[in-house]
C-alpha cells in the first residue's frame, strides 16, 4: 500500500477570492514534508523540533557512538533532517563508524576561532543529503573548560536559525564518564537516550548518569540496551531486558540483539541500517529510531523460547 | 643450351601413386563461420598431377615423367572442380556415419553458444542505449544529484515493524525471525515503580552543574556557591584557565552565516597592510636625494669635524622616521582581542 504524503491535512480553500480577485494568503505549515514515500508509512514526528537528543552511557564501550551512527541515518531515512555531534573533544570515532573521516577538515573550534563558518564544517552524507556530521574537535585542540557547554548551546541556536531551516534531530554522541566532556554534552540537550548492557558494571554507570541527568533538568529518559544475548538470557548467564528495565526504571526505546556485523559495519565505515538485507540488529536500531520519532517505548520484549519440534506431516504444511 | 620445359597436367586420383617420388601438396581448406568462434579444417586430400617436362631439344628418350603433386591451377575447369568436390564428401559422409549418435548434441551445443551469444549482444545494446541529451546525462556525469531527482527509482524502505522476515504467530505470541523462535513477554514497569526510581535517584546523587572553573590554590570567591565550584588539577591535560577565545567573538564567528570568517579576513587585512608597508618602503628608498634641499634641512651648528658626522645623518634619519607607520596602528584586531581578553578574564 503506497501513501503520497504531501502536505498536512488543511481545510479546502480555493485558489482564488472572486471578491477581491486576489489569492488566498499561503497557509503556513510547521514543516513541508518534501519526500515522496514508498513505504507502507512513516513516523509521525512528535515534540518541537529541533529535538536535541544526548546519547549517552557512563560507561565506555557500551555502543553510543554506534547507536548514534545507525539511529541517526534511520531518521535520515525516514525523511527527517538530521545533525549528528561528535562531542568528545579529545577522542573523535563518530565519522570513523560513518565511513567520513576522511572528509572532516573543520571543526567547532576552528567556528569558535573564526577560521570557518558553520556550514563550512558540517560534513553532509553523500548518502543521504538531509544527514550532517559535526566534529567539536581535533584529537590535539583543546577547549576551555567551561566553555564547551556554551559553545554548545551558540551551536544550538545557530543551527535552528540557519537559512536551510532548523533541522528535525540534533543527536549528541556524548563521551564516556562524567566529566568536562559529558557536562558540555549534556548542556543543550533536552531528552537523552541511555545506552547501557546487561551487565552489572555498566548498570551502576547507567543510574548514575541518569540521575546526573536528572539533576541537570533532563527527565525524559529512556534507554536501549545493546548486546543482547537472547541464549545467555535464555540459560540465565545474563540479566534479561525486565530485569535491567526493574534496576534503571527506565522506558525502553530498543533492544539491540549482539551482532558480528557491527564490527564489519565499523571497519567499513558503513553502518548497519543501510545493509540489506537488514541484520536483526539492523532492525532493531530502526525500531528503536522509529519510537525516538513518536516519542514511544516498547510494550513488549522477546525472550528467546526453544523451536517447536515439528511432526511427520508438517514437512506437507500441516 | 637452354632447354625449354612446358609442363603438362594430368590429374590422377589418390589411388594411383606410381613412384616414390611422388611429391605432395596438400591442400588445406579452412573455412569459418562470419562469427569468428568456429573454424573447420578439412582433412587433406592429396592430389597427386602427373608432371611430365618436355624439353625443346628433342631428346626425349631423357623425359621423365614425375608424378608430382602440384596445386590445381585455377584454370580447371569448374566441372571438374565440382567432381572433385563430390567425390571427397564420402569422407565427410564417413565421419558422420562415425558420430552419427551425437550429432544431435553438437547442433544442440552449437545452437545455445550462438542464443546466448544473441542474448549477450542484445543486452548490451540496450543497456547503452539512452536517449541523448537528457537529463540523465547530467546525472550519469555526476552534475545533478541523483537522490534529488524523480527520474531514478527511490529505494523502497520496508516497515521495520511489518517486516517479511518476521514471521508473527498465529496467537500472536511467538515470532520466528532467522531460525529462532521467540516470545513475547509484556513490559512491567509501571509509572508508580518509574516515580520510585526518580525519587531514589535524587537523593542518591545530588550535584550541580559547574559554573566556576578554579586551579588549586585559587581563592573562591564571594557569593559563590562551593558546589558549582570546579577545581582542576594542574596536570590536566585539557586544562585552559586563561581563556585564549574571546566569547563575544567566538560568539559571533557561530552565527556567521555568509562572507569570509573573521580571522581569515584579520590575517588577509593584516598581510595587505604590511605589503602596502614594505611596498611604500621602497618607494622611499628609490628617493634621490638633492644636495641643495638637504643643506636647507640642515640644523645650525658650531663648525666641528665632529659635528659633521651627526649632521650628515640627520636627513636620512629624518627620511627613515616618517616612513615608519605608528606602532600602534599595526595589527589593531589581535591587540584588541588581547585587552578585551584580558579584561573578560579580569572580570
Amino acid at each position: 500500500m503506497l501513501s503520497f504524503i504531501q502536505s498536512p491535512a488543511t481545510p479546502f480553500k480555493p485558489l482564488f477570492n472572486f471578491k477581491t480577485l486576489k489569492p488566498p494568503p499561503k497557509p503556513h505549515f510547521s514543516k513541508p514534508i518534501q519526500s515522496v514515500l514508498q513505504w507502507n508509512r512513516k513516523p509521525q514526528l512528535a515534540g518541537e523540533t529541533p529535538r536535541v537528543v544526548v546519547i549517552t552511557s557512563g560507561k565506555g564501550g557500551v555502543g553510543k557512538t554506534t547507536t548514534t551512527a545507525n539511529v541517526g541515518l534511520s531518521l535520515a531515512r525516514f525523511g527527517f533532517s538530521v545533525v549528528a555531534i561528535d562531542a568528545d573533544v579529545g577522542l573523535r570515532n563518530l565519522d570513523l563508524l560513518l565511513g567520513l573521516e576522511n572528509r572532516v577538515n573543520y571543526t567547532v573550534v576552528e567556528v569558535l576561532n573564526g577560521d570557518c563558518r558553520l556550514d563550512q564544517a558540517l560534513v553532509r552524507d553523500k548518502r543521504w543529503s538531509n544527514f550532517e556530521l559535526l566534529c567539536i574537535s581535533k584529537p590535539r585542540s583543546k577547549l576551555p573548560l567551561g566553555f564547551g557547554g556554551k559553545a554548545l548551546v551558540w551551536l544550538v541556536e545557530a543551527l535552528k536559525s540557519r537559512e536551510e531551516g532548523s533541522p528535525d534531530f540534533i543527536l549528541i554522541d556524548c563521551p564516556a564518564g562524567i566529566d568536562a566532556g559529558f557536562i558540555t554534552a549534556i548542556t543543550p540537550a533536552n531528552e537523552a537516550v541511555l545506552v547501557t548492557t546487561p551487565d552489572i558494571t555498566s548498570l551502576r554507570d547507567a543510574d548514575r548518569v541518569t540521575g546526573l541527568l536528572e539533576c541537570d533538568g533532563i527527565r525524559d529518559i529512556k534507554m536501549i540496551v545493546n548486546r543482547v544475548r537472547t541464549d545467555m538470557i535464555k540459560g540465565e548467564d545474563m540479566m534479561s531486558v525486565l530485569d535491567v528495565q526493574e534496576m534503571l526504571g527506565l522506558a525502553l526505546l530498543g533492544v539491540i540483539p549482539e551482532d558480528s556485523e557491527v564490527i564489519r559495519s565499523t571497519n567499513r565505515g558503513y553502518p548497519l541500517v543501510l545493509n540489506r538485507p537488514p541484520t536483526l540488529a539492523g532492525l532493531a536500531f530502526e525500531q528503536a529510531a522509529w519510537r525516538l520519532v513518536e516519542q514511544d517505548s516498547m510494550k513488549a520484549v522477546m525472550v528467546e523460547e526453544e523451536p517447536k519440534k515439528r511432526g511427520f506431516f508438517s514437512f506437507f504444511g500441516g | 643450351m637452354a632447354s625449354i620445359y612446358t609442363l603438362q597436367f594430368n590429374s590422377l586420383s589418390s589411388s594411383h601413386r606410381l613412384s616414390s617420388n611422388v611429391v605432395k601438396k596438400h591442400t588445406r581448406t579452412e573455412f569459418a563461420l562470419s562469427y569468428g568462434k568456429l573454424s573447420l579444417n578439412r582433412l587433406p586430400v592429396p592430389r597427386n598431377f602427373e608432371l611430365r617436362a618436355v624439353s625443346s631439344d628433342g631428346d626425349h628418350h631423357h623425359i621423365k615423367t614425375e608424378i608430382v603433386a602440384v596445386a590445381r591451377q585455377s584454370k580447371s575447369p569448374p566441372v571438374a572442380r565440382f567432381q572433385e568436390i563430390v567425390s571427397s564428401l564420402p569422407h565427410v559422409a564417413f565421419v558422420m556415419e562415425k558420430y552419427g549418435g551425437s550429432s544431435f548434441a553438437i547442433w544442440l551445443c552449437f545452437a545455445t553458444a550462438f542464443l546466448v551469444v544473441v542474448v549477450k549482444v542484445y543486452m548490451s545494446r540496450k543497456s547503452r542505449y539512452s536517449p541523448a541529451g537528457t537529463v540523465a546525462d547530467l546525472v550519469r556525469r555526476g552534475q545533478l544529484r541523483s537522490d534529488r531527482r524523480g527520474i531514478l527509482q527511490p529505494l523502497k524502505y520496508e516497515d521495520p515493524f511489518n517486516n517479511p522476515m518476521v514471521k508473527v504467530g498465529k496467537g500472536n505470541s511467538t515470532i520466528e525471525m532467522c531460525g529462532k523462535v521467540y516470545r513475547l513477554a509484556p513490559v512491567t514497569l509501571t509509572e508508580k515503580e518509574q516515580a520510585t526510581h526518580q525519587k531514589r535517584r535524587s537523593r542518591a546523587y545530588q550535584w550541580k552543574r559547574p559554573t566556576i572553573f578554579l586551579k588549586e590554590g585559587d581563592s573562591i570567591p564571594p557569593d559563590v556557591d562551593p558546589d558549582t565550584i570546579r577545581w582542576i588539577p594542574s596536570n590536566h591535560p585539557f586544562a585552559t584557565i586563561a581563556s585564549d577565545i574571546d566569547e563575544d567573538v567566538a560568539q559571533d564567528n557561530m552565527y556567521q552565516k555568509h562572507g569570509v570568517p573573521f580571522r581569515i579576513q584579520a590575517e588577509h587585512d593584516a598581510l595587505q597592510r604590511k605589503l602596502e608597508m614594505l611596498q611604500n618602503e621602497q618607494k622611499l628608498n628609490k628617493i634621490v636625494i638633492d644636495s641643495s634641499n638637504a643643506k636647507d634641512l640642515e640644523r645650525p651648528f658650531k663648525f666641528n669635524r665632529k659635528s659633521h658626522e651627526p649632521a650628515e645623518q640627520n636627513p636620512f634619519n629624518i627620511q627613515s622616521s616618517n616612513s615608519r607607520p605608528p606602532k600602534s596602528d599595526q595589527a589593531p584586531n589581535t591587540v584588541g582581542s588581547k585587552s578585551s581578553s584580558e579584561e573578560t578574564t579580569k572580570t
